[in-house]
């Protein structure tokens, strides 16, 4: 069973993050806070990280560089769920090494989709 | 062209000014001559006649006194009274009958005596003023065809007696010579007088044109932007008029740049706050939406297990709520993307219409079924994809989709047609949306797409919106350089037509009616989102 990580500040949408891939069968660790969120991520890297942009303290974009810089966090792929829609945005984060990026506000059925894709991917370049 | 335009101001005046001295100075050499001509002749015809008059009588004594023997004496008389007079070409001592007693010729002196071989003049007027006596005078025409001054001195003795005339013919050579050479005097001043003419006004016109040329030079630098350096100029008339005009003029076109300068960072920074403001409220907006959203969603899936029907129905009515109240979201954060870069060029990509339509479509499937409304939608088959940025082109027809199912009654029918079309001479895709709606009044169809306009305020309460989808799509289709507009019948229907150029239409078209893009957004190309 795959380990999603979800890192968001408000309460709210990381109970709706979990409900939704709980209820599709995923194993869901979370974290309201950017710095406990980090040192979790690089004790034990998960399958997958959905990863907020604007948190207060530690924001989503310094986490994703930190993460990336990190031998352990290097290669664990990351979505990035914001609220910012913007060409520039969606740009900067897919640079700074986030696997894709998803607006606010989603479909519950599209935010499953982009999560299993990611989990495919990995397993479909090594076996091409 | 500057250089050009000063030496021909300068060259003008200093044109005028010689033009004057040349002008004066030739009048007054031709008044010298021909009144120097006139006097001189008229001078040298006075002499001839005194000299006339005053020979006659002591050279006809000296015909009749010496007679044909003193020869010698005789010349040496004629010879000391032809030194009396330059101008002497010929002395003849004629009797009153015509027949010439005596001639002197250059060096020569005839005396004829009663010989037969003397001369006798025919010419009746001659013999008249010989015969006559009074002294006359007259100018005639030589046989070689030179002028000359005829004087007839009657010599006449004290009782009255008359037997000899002198007559003397005069030459104006002399006088001519002396003309002449005035002539060439005269000519030689003009020539001196025109030299000095053309330096004199090449001089006064760069006296006058120096001060000209300062103001010139101030206003270039002005034009240059040094708006801080004045021109100074202490003529004392129009031209340090027109400096000191120049000068005030240029202080307030400073305090005037100033003013608009600050007034402008004002306006950029207030520009700024708003569209930050705009961006970070919808931002603030988005989450809870995201929260709301998923939600309902996973309800009424009965992913959060099952719901009674009526709970079921009031679900919906808060899916389709969410759904508007994030429209509206997407709306305000596009328009204040809009505002601030216009140049959606970024972004583009081939666009397949079919597929956008489809998928804005697919939005409204669920607020459509609720109402029994169903769509139509029809696309001409080889149809071009066009270039665009397919997120706003998708926004477009969600736009006036909404529009659409917004007022199209119950059971009513929306239709989407795409076809090729030329607009304007250009090649494109035409899209019309055709509802069976309220239709809108012909006075309100030109104002429909201006921002935050609704045909009648109470629509605002009856149908919600802020007024901003049909604005937003006029900015994006204008973006994209197409165009926009609408037809209506009121309670029949209205129908929007969406015009976009074809992806190969040549860059050159882009003419006036295009808005002007600003190329503010780094030309990036847009990342395959959501795929890794």
């Amino acid at each position: 069973m795959a380990r999603v990580f979800v890192v968001d500040d408000e309460p709210d949408m990381v109970d709706l993050l979990a409900t939704i891939l709980k209820s599709d069968g995923f194993q869901v660790e979370t974290d309201t806070d950017g710095r406990s969120a980090l040192a979790r991520l690089l004790a034990d890297p998960p399958d997958l990280v959905l990863l907020d942009l604007m948190m207060p303290d530690l924001d989503g974009m310094e986490l994703l560089k930190l993460l990336r810089l990190d031998a352990k966090g290097a290669s664990v792929p990351v979505l990035v769920v914001s609220a910012r829609s913007g060409h520039q945005d969606q740009l900067g984060t897919l640079q700074l090494g986030a696997n894709a990026y998803i607006c606010k506000p989603f479909s519950p059925r599209e935010l499953v989709r982009q999560v299993r894709q990611l989990l495919e991917t990995p397993e479909a370049k090594t076996s091409a | 062209m500057r250089a050009r335009r000063q030496v021909l101001l300068q060259t003008r005046i200093a044109r005028h000014i010689a033009f004057a001295v040349v002008v004066s100075l030739v009048l007054s050499a031709l008044v010298l001559v021909v009144f120097r001509h006139t006097s001189v002749r008229r001078n040298m015809e006075r002499s001839a006649r005194t000299y006339a008059q005053l020979i006659s009588e002591p050279l006809a004594n000296q015909v009749g006194f010496h007679g044909s023997s003193g020869k010698n004496v005789l010349d040496l008389q004629v010879t000391q009274l032809r030194e009396l007079n330059d101008d002497i070409e010929r002395l003849e001592i004629v009797d009153v009958r015509g027949r010439v007693v005596l001639r002197a010729e250059g060096g020569n002196v005839v005396l004829f005596g009663d010989g037969i071989d003397a001369p006798v003049i025919t010419d009746r007027e001659l013999l008249r003023a010989i015969d006559g006596l009074d002294p006359t005078a007259k100018q005639i025409t030589e046989a070689d065809g030179s002028d000359a001054y005829r004087v007839v001195a009657p010599v006449v003795k004290q009782w009255g007696e008359h037997v000899y005339s002198l007559v003397g013919t005069f030459t104006y050579a002399n006088v001519d010579r002396q003309l002449r050479s005035s002539l060439w005097l005269s000519a030689l001043i003009l020539a001196i007088g025109l030299g000095l003419a053309h330096w004199v006004s090449v001089a006064l016109a760069g006296g006058i044109t120096r001060d000209v040329d300062r103001l010139r030079a101030g206003v270039l630098r002005i034009q240059e932007g040094r708006l801080e350096e004045r021109v100074s100029i202490n003529s004392r008339d129009e031209i340090q008029e027109l400096a000191d005009a120049f000068n005030l003029m240029a202080d307030e076109l400073v305090a005037t740049i100033r003013q608009l300068r600050d007034a402008n960072r004002e306006l950029e920074t207030l520009d700024q706050t708003k569209a930050d403001l705009v961006a970070n409220v919808s931002h603030e907006l988005k989450t809870p939406l995201t929260a709301l959203r998923g939600y309902l969603e996973l309800m009424s899936e009965g992913g959060l297990g099952a719901v009674s029907d009526e709970a079921s129905r009031a679900v919906m009515v808060c899916r389709k709520n969410v759904e508007r109240l994030s429209l509206r979201v997407e709306e305000l954060v596009q328009l204040s993307r809009l505002d601030r870069f216009t140049a959606l060029d970024s972004a583009r990509e081939d666009v397949d219409l079919r597929s956008v339509l489809e998928s804005a479509i697919d939005t409204f499937r669920p607020r459509m079924e609720g109402s029994g409304m169903h769509f139509v939608l029809q696309v001409q088959p080889d149809l071009q994809t066009i270039e665009a940025n397919p997120e706003q082109i998708e926004r477009v027809f969600l736009n006036l989709l909404d529009n659409a199912v917004k007022f199209t009654p119950h059971g009513g029918t929306v239709l989407v047609f795409a076809e090729s079309c030329d607009h304007e001479r250009r090649q494109g895709v035409l899209v019309r949306i055709q509802d069976s709606g309220v239709g809108i009044p012909p006075t309100e169809l030109i104002r429909i797409f201006d921002r935050f306009y609704q045909v009648d305020p109470s629509s605002r309460r009856r149908f919600g919106g802020m007024g901003l989808g049909l604005s937003l799509v006029r900015s994006i289709v204008e973006a994209h350089r197409g165009a926009v507009w609408a037809e209506s019948e009121e309670d029949v229907g209205s129908t929007f037509f969406v015009w976009l150029p074809n992806r190969d239409f040549p860059s050159e078209a882009v003419g006036d009616g295009a808005p002007s893009v600003r190329l503010e957004e780094a030309d990036v190309h847009r990342p395959a989102v959501g795929e890794a």
